[in-house]
């Protein structure tokens, strides 16, 4: 069975139409980028699969059930006001369990302190996120995901606001997460090098109404192993500016 | 040609001109609080000493201006014969009455107003039309309603405070960003732990900003509602001093209220930054 399945999916706001009908099969574990043009409709696809919008018409399938509610298992990382400014980098983090009633405080300690070292903020657990980097902020976020207990990784353009070396380093960081804890992420982005960088699978989506334009296995190209030296390579960049040239298109006729 | 190695560079440390106080000419330059601090109490004092100059030369007739140190002899007299600190105390109850009143209803109301499109849409209308109400309009009213005991000042302040607080609250809710709500709900926080763990804490500042503002209008209604139906407190004391022109009596008055309004808000900037250490 489908692990994560969008099943016939149109979305209308009014008489506008923002998602031509959509099917698309995830597997559990995959990393998958929507990539598409702003505005386009791909965010709140992605957002219907936290629980957080309603399709019009069709369902979002998760394991086999219908997703109508947020949930735990499906955590989000947006692109900004991703952290809670009053509550440390451990208490942020720690938030993702704060409503389990199925842990003891000893092991939402221990959680904390896990995923804390995971994303390597141990010397920042006792900092407010105001001082602290945008690229440091959305790793709090990705902890607290992963510490609630998120199977599936939902993030709406999360390193946007970054600049051009955070960035990268995050990307990269991103991978060995997606590696060491085999979670399902879906991740948002309008940018092309990122998309082609993280994915295993990426997602064109034409300018809005959205309608899938072409499912691109990167992986295939690529290898699962990724560095920063692949972006180099003449096979990073042929794929580049193969979904390059899709995307230019769209946004032209757009 | 050689050269000692520090010679040919640039100066190697900022020049000091004009010291600490330079960077307050410089446009949107900083200085040290402290600096700041000093600037503003040698402005006070200079407005003080032009008045004492003025009323010395008798430039003004003191009748209408009164010297600095006139005012003051008024304010002693006024606090060991005339109980000034009874008043300002009834003063300072009725003022954190009534904003008490106008909060506790302001704060629930105004959540709910941004919260539940229908609470909104219901109540904007009328609570916009009524803070355009002036207060001393209903002065009247208010006195027909309730007489001209407590209950009167205390309407009148909640009237001048309530309908602007409650807006300013709502206004607050809305700010809250929706990422905090969204990310609070994935992780499976209800309704009441979105309001009260995320929504509540998002707001925090801005609330604690908008109460301090508040309880500053709360002063300005007092002294109408003090003036028109009271035998006591500070606006009351101010009213009858100007029935004997005693203007070194009105403006000791005047003097108390912007004391006592100066301690307050600073006692409240302080809170706000002990409550809010995170900003």
């Amino acid at each position: 069975m489908t692990y994560l399945r969008f099943q016939s999916i149109t979305k209308r706001f009014d008489t506008v139409e923002v998602i031509h009908p959509t099917s698309i099969d995830i597997e559990r574990g995959e990393l998958v980028v929507f990539l598409g043009p702003s505005g386009c409709g791909k965010t709140t696809l992605m957002r219907m699969v936290g629980g957080l919008d309603d399709p019009t018409t069709g369902q979002i399938l998760l394991d086999g059930q219908a997703v109508t509610t947020p949930d735990r298992r499906r955590g989000m990382v947006f692109q900004s006001y991703s952290s809670f400014p009053w509550l440390t980098v451990a208490e942020n983090i720690a938030y993702g369990m704060k409503y389990r009633n199925d842990m003891t405080a000893a092991e939402k300690a221990e959680r904390t302190a896990h995923y804390l070292s995971l994303v390597g903020l141990r010397d920042f657990a006792a900092s407010y996120p105001n001082r602290i980097s945008g690229g440091m902020r959305q790793r709090v976020a990705i902890a607290r995901t992963l510490a609630a207990g998120s199977e599936v990784l939902l993030m709406d353009e999360p390193f946007g606001a970054l600049d051009a070396l955070t960035r990268e380093r995050l990307q990269v960081q991103l991978r060995e997460i997606h590696r060491r804890e085999g979670k399902t992420i879906i991740f948002v982005t309008h940018d092309v090098e990122e998309a082609v960088f993280l994915a295993d699978r990426i997602i064109v989506f034409s300018a809005r109404p959205a309608r899938v334009l072409a499912d691109v296995d990167v992986t295939a190209t690529l290898g699962a192993d990724r560095s920063l030296d692949i972006r180099e390579t003449r096979e990073f960049f042929d794929l580049r500016n193969k979904v390059l040239h899709m995307i230019r298109h769209e946004t032209e006729t757009a | 040609m050689t050269m000692a190695p520090d010679e040919g560079r640039a100066p190697s440390a900022p020049q000091k001109t004009g010291g600490a106080f330079a960077p307050l000419f410089r446009f949107r330059g900083k200085a040290g609080s402290g600096v700041e601090a000093v600037v503003g109490i040698l402005a006070a004092l200079l407005v003080i000493g032009l008045w004492e100059l003025a009323a010395r030369l008798h430039l003004i007739a003191p009748q209408f201006l009164p010297s600095p140190f006139e005012v003051l002899q008024a304010g002693w007299r006024m606090l060991t014969t005339q109980s000034l600190l009874y008043h300002a105390g009834v003063s300072t109850g009725r003022v954190w009455a009534a904003f008490l009143l106008a909060a506790a209803m302001a704060i629930p109301i105004g959540i709910l107003m941004s919260s539940y499109r229908i609470v909104g849409a219901a109540l904007e209308p009328m609570v916009d039309f009524i803070r355009y109400l002036p207060v001393p309009a209903l002065v009247p009213l208010s006195i027909i309603w309730f007489g001209v005991g407590e209950s009167t000042k205390i309407f009148l302040l909640w009237l001048g405070t309530f309908f602007q607080l409650v807006l300013m609250v709502a206004d607050d809710m809305r700010r809250v960003p929706n990422e905090y709500v969204e990310v609070a709900r994935t992780v499976g926080a209800n309704s009441r732990q979105v309001m009260i763990d995320v929504a509540l804490r998002a707001m925090g500042p801005s609330l604690v900003d908008n109460l301090r503002i508040t309880l500053g209008w709360c002063w300005t209604y007092l002294i109408i509602a003090e003036i028109v139906a009271s035998n006591s407190g500070i606006g009351f004391v101010i009213w009858s001093a100007r029935r004997f022109v005693k203007t070194p009596e009105v403006m000791a008055g005047v003097v108390v209220i912007g004391i006592i309004g100066l301690i307050t808000d600073q006692l409240l900037r302080a809170l706000h930054r002990r409550m809010f250490r995170y900003l």
